[in-house]
């Protein structure tokens, strides 16, 4: 369940991290860090490179929290999504390892921060909700590597489809989530503003 | 379809391959380019899309941290906290000017901000908005030379130790669009944390007369220069001077500016 639903006036752990407040971040290393280790061990697994990635998603909590807005992401959304970062940019590193060459001309893929410019808020359950309007075949992608934490090749390998289309479906299928949360708050607003 | 419409899917497409971390090398360089066109504009939509997705499910029944990361966390934690407790009101001195009055206020630095402050009423230029600085590092250090290759509005400016601080030095880095900044402090005496504390404020002109609180920090006698995250707890949108006195334990509310230990006024 999300933050927004359990407690929808309380002042967030984030806007107290923000304040620089040693308590809440102790509180959120507590709240959230098995979270983010477990994003963190999706990607990594390996325990030590999960523990680099965990530190340096809270060192990036710690600078970022101020730009925390409750209105637009579940706490638990925002942190994740730190999480999923570091991880991602983790496993591309790695993956440069072997190589004499770099694939990349850089060491991080630019991240850029604008903040979505529709009024939807990302959080779990609406994300949930959106994702039942998807095709099964589509919704057993999501599944096994949202909920499984299994890999593009993993999950190629467990259904018999090409990396290509498990890719292209994932791909696609993320958008459509997106849209339909999209949608879904503009018919809201819709019915608010039209009773 | 027409080819902007070709141009924006596509970009839509590696955006959501960035987000699941599936690009491949080609598709990062495609994504590159991409981003440089008006018509593609990133945002975080399915970055948050797919936390939403994954994110919520795992904060119930997740693991607890090993100890040996909680204690390194918590070291992180404490170059960060701020040991003034939560909630407070934000603390900040009477007014800018007094500072810029006061007689052991460099010359240099009044002057220099005297100038700064005409142009800033002359010309009043819209605030860049500020975008979240996501920047992977585990040192102040660190993050202060990511800092220096990553923004592009980045100034410096050298502090000017005030009375008996003459001897100290320091410079400052800040960027007013990602809204991070950090302070190099050399030869400034270590502070005993019960006794007092050093506190930074940070005068913007085009917020209001009171400068901004930018966090209590103290100085260790084991280290020669230390590295400060600055803290702002407001957005700072054109800063003229940074300033640090000495304060009381966990900093104050109002400053009597009895101690001004440094200033530095960016050009």
């Amino acid at each position: 369940m999300s933050d927004r639903v359990q407690d929808p006036f309380a002042r967030g752990i984030l806007q107290q991290v923000a304040q620089g407040g040693q308590q809440a971040m102790e509180d959120c290393i507590h709240k959230y860090g098995g979270m983010v280790w477990s994003i963190a061990e999706r990607y990594t697994r390996d325990r030590s490179s999960t523990e680099d990635v965990v530190q340096e998603t809270f060192m990036d909590l710690w600078k970022s929290a101020k730009r925390y807005d409750p209105a637009v992401a579940s706490e638990a959304t925002f942190v994740g999504m730190l999480a999923r970062r570091r991880a991602i940019d983790f496993v591309r590193k790695e993956s440069r390892r072997p190589q004499l060459e770099p694939l990349v001309p850089d060491d991080t893929l630019p991240h850029p921060d604008p903040m979505p410019s529709d009024s939807v808020r990302w959080e779990g359950e609406a994300a949930r909700e959106a994702l039942k309007l998807l095709s099964a075949e589509t919704q057993q992608l999501f599944f096994l590597h949202f909920d499984e934490g299994f890999t593009h090749p993993e999950i190629s390998e467990k259904t018999g489809l090409p990396l290509g289309t498990v890719k292209t479906r994932l791909r696609r299928g993320l958008i459509e989530v997106r849209d339909i949360m999209r949608r879904a708050e503009r018919s809201q607003t819709s019915i608010s503003s039209n009773p | 379809m027409s080819d902007q419409e070709d141009i924006q899917r596509r970009f839509e497409e590696l955006e959501a391959g960035r987000a699941l971390g599936d690009l491949d090398a080609q598709e990062i360089l495609e994504w590159e380019e991409l981003a440089k066109n008006p018509l593609c504009k990133p945002d975080l939509s399915l970055e948050f899309a797919a936390s939403a997705l994954e994110a919520e499910s795992l904060v119930q029944g997740a693991p607890s941290l090993p100890e040996g990361l909680m204690n390194r966390l918590r070291e992180d934690m404490a170059t960060f906290a701020s040991p003034e407790p939560v909630g407070r009101t934000i603390a900040r001195p009477v007014s800018w000017r007094k500072w810029l009055s006061a007689p052991q206020t460099a010359w240099a630095v009044a002057a220099a901000f005297a100038i700064l402050l005409a142009v800033n009423l002359l010309v009043q230029t819209p605030a860049p908005s500020p975008s979240e600085p996501v920047i992977a590092a585990s040192t102040p250090e660190q993050s202060r030379e990511i800092l220096r290759k990553k923004a592009v509005d980045l100034f410096e400016s050298d502090f000017g130790g005030i009375g008996e601080y003459r001897q100290m030095s320091g410079k400052v880095v800040w960027s007013d669009e990602l809204q991070e900044g950090y302070l190099t402090l050399s030869r400034l005496p270590a502070n005993d944390p019960t006794a007092s504390q050093y506190q930074l404020w940070i005068v913007d002109p085009t917020r209001d007369e009171k400068p901004v609180d930018g966090g209590v920090f103290d100085i260790r006698p084991d280290r020669e220069t230390t590295v400060i995250p600055i803290r702002n707890a407001l957005a700072v949108n054109d800063p003229k001077a940074f300033v640090i006195t000495l304060e009381q334990p966990g900093g104050v509310v109002v400053s009597k500016q009895q101690i001004v230990v440094a200033s530095a006024a960016p050009l």
